[in-house]
């Protein structure tokens, strides 16, 4: 961490000695800038747009950059249900909005607080305390990642329905674990394994358990890992959309954006509205988190 | 020191066993929700699973999968999966480097320019797939207003409609989501690349495609390793994105095997061939899978 802060420096130090860019290679440069900053904005700038715009806007042609009409009532209509115009077809659609937030909100933050127990046992376990058969274990939660959700899906599906569970905010709760679980332990297997040993070798020294040193001495200062972990399973959780597809009937916001879609009188700029406040809550996370989930992604990498 | 080295044995012991201890519900819960739906996915592709799978229904052996390899529907589906995972595979890795070295460079807003690499990677794949179906829209799209705006087209085209443009269009949607991931797992590499090492480069006379080539390269390699693997995972297994902008249309133009193994098992509610293709698509993942292995096997004995 400390050496990322020190590169601006050296970076401003270096110009002096090396050529400054030339004429050319800045406007190729600068070019690259304003490409690059275009294809991340123009689709981003154009959901922001129709969110707050009339549908009267969204059929002019070529549709504005800025539009002249400007609305919060497409906000309005999805986080009330009542339009009081012909904004959508269905009231019933628009109300579900906050109560699949709701449920996405509970879903991701149980999972959170059950993977990090859960997973940062078993992941100072194979740091630590190696056993036999440890490595072949991680090596398989490596290669679970790639287990289609699809090919496991319809034992799933009947199993939940025997025991009457679909549609219900445990049926994700359980299945999400196939995901999420496996991420979370390489994580913090990587995060352990770069903590220094010798704090919890002098609290073993003073006679504390292997589980109290766990708890008082590894859990603080493996903080960092641990929140970058928990960012990564609720993004992933709350992003989730093909589980609880197939699980539940548009219980989350993801099935439920895709349920919008295909109502014919559910408008654009209604749909984009609720997409909206779908993308705040994981991209303010990443925002406030960034240095962590970087760190965490990229530990291990340059081993 | 005999009774010593005994208890050392000893300490050792019950070490691992402390340790396979913390592991163990992890374990438990990742055996029981994997390998128990994986045997029946199995099971099931050997029967003429009823659509209610009230019961397992006959038995028909390797029917299922007879039927799947001489179809000309799964053939195509291949076809479009491999398609879609090269272009998704290359542009991705690509574009992630590009916006990597484009970032790592020192100019005015580029602490805004870092923070706008995270949107992409942060919001949902689903949500990625409604955006970019309603960007590249024929009656509303931002994307025809722009193109129509440069004076590049007459009037709006429906990309996701017309079969020539609606894979690439699939792609590109992806791609924005994943070059964004991959641009910033380069650019923690590119930081901790030593400037001496250009500098001195650059004093020897190595000009900076040189540079590029034999220095920057090969230090990103084992990120570069990273961030492919990744890409070819998410490759093979997007269903969300396409889902969302096209489930698979027009006609078949984008049935990549994951959409095509939904419409058999929910659509058509064919529970035995949609398993059959399931335990395919995982063969390959799985292939895919050791592959992964060996490469972080690889990396870590370098």
């Amino acid at each position: 961490m400390s050496s990322q802060r020190q590169i601006p420096v050296r970076a401003r130090a270096s110009r002096g000695k090396r050529n400054r860019r030339s004429l050319a290679m800045s406007i190729v440069f600068y070019a690259g800038i304003v490409l690059f900053g275009l294809w991340i904005l123009l689709p981003v700038w154009f959901l922001v747009m129709s969110s707050f715009t009339t549908l009267g806007q969204l059929s002019v042609r070529p549709f504005p950059l800025i539009p002249d009409q400007m609305t919060l009532e497409n906000y309005y209509s999805v986080l009330t249900g009542s339009t009081g115009d012909e904004a959508f077809g269905s009231i019933d659609v628009g109300a579900r909005l906050v109560p699949a937030i709701g449920q996405s909100l509970l879903v991701s933050s149980l999972l959170v607080g059950l993977n990090l127990l859960i997973a940062g046992w078993a992941a100072y376990g194979l740091s630590r305390y190696p056993f036999t058969g440890a490595r072949a274990f991680e090596l398989s939660v490596i290669a679970s990642r790639v287990v289609p959700a699809i090919a496991i899906i319809g034992p799933f599906f009947v199993a939940f329905r025997i025991f009457d569970m679909l549609d219900t905010p445990w049926a994700l709760l359980i299945s999400y674990n196939i995901f999420t679980l496996p991420i979370a332990i390489l994580v913090l297997k990587n995060y352990f394994d770069q903590l220094p040993r010798e704090i919890e070798e002098a609290a073993k020294i003073d006679g504390a358990s292997r589980m109290l040193t766990l708890w008082i001495i590894v859990v603080p200062i493996a903080k960092p890992g641990l929140v970058a972990a928990g960012v990564l399973i609720f993004l992933e959780a709350w992003g989730e959309f093909f589980y609880a597809l197939v699980l539940t009937n548009q219980l989350t916001v993801p099935p439920l954006l895709a349920g919008f879609q295909s109502v014919q009188q559910f408008n654009w700029n209604t749909l984009a509205a609720a997409t909206v406040m779908s993308m705040l809550p994981p991209i303010v996370l990443a925002f406030v988190f960034q240095r962590y989930v970087v760190n965490a992604l990229t530990a291990g990498v340059g081993k | 020191m005999c009774m010593d080295v005994g208890r050392l044995a000893l300490a050792r012991k019950s070490d691992r066993w402390f340790g396979l201890q913390l592991t163990a519900p992890a374990g438990v819960i990742l055996g029981v929700l994997l390998v128990v739906p994986t045997a029946m996915t199995i099971v099931y592709s050997f029967h003429d699973v009823p659509a209610n799978v009230g019961s397992l229904g006959e038995f028909v052996g390797l029917e299922h999968y007879a039927i799947i390899l001489s179809s000309e529907i799964f053939w195509h589906s291949v076809w479009v999966t491999l398609v879609f995972a090269t272009g998704f595979v290359v542009l991705s890795t690509v574009f992630g480097l590009g916006m990597a070295l484009l970032l790592n460079e020192s100019f005015v807003g580029q602490g805004v320019a870092r923070a706008l690499l995270i949107i992409p990677w942060a919001t949902p794949w689903l949500v990625i797939g409604i955006l970019w179906r309603w960007f590249v829209d024929g009656s509303v799209g931002g994307l025809n207003a722009l193109l129509m705006h440069a004076r590049l087209i007459e009037d709006y085209h429906d990309f996701l409609a017309d079969p020539g443009w609606a894979l690439t269009m699939t792609i590109l949607a992806a791609v924005w989501r994943q070059a964004s991931f991959a641009g910033i797992l380069i650019l923690s590499g590119l930081q901790t690349l030593p400037k001496e090492l250009g500098e001195a480069a650059a004093i020897d006379g190595a000009g900076s495609w040189h540079r590029f080539v034999y220095i920057t390269l090969p230090w990103l390699r084992s990120i570069l390793i990273t961030v492919i693997v990744f890409n070819v995972i998410y490759a093979f297994l997007q269903f969300d994105v396409i889902f969302a902008m096209t489930q698979g249309g027009p006609g078949d133009a984008t049935q990549v095997l994951s959409i095509l193994i939904y419409r058999q098992l929910f659509g058509v509610t064919n529970i035995g061939l949609g398993s059959a293709l399931s335990v395919l698509l995982s063969l390959v993942a799985l292939a895919g899978g050791l592959i992964v292995v060996k490469l972080v096997q690889k990396r870590e004995g370098m």
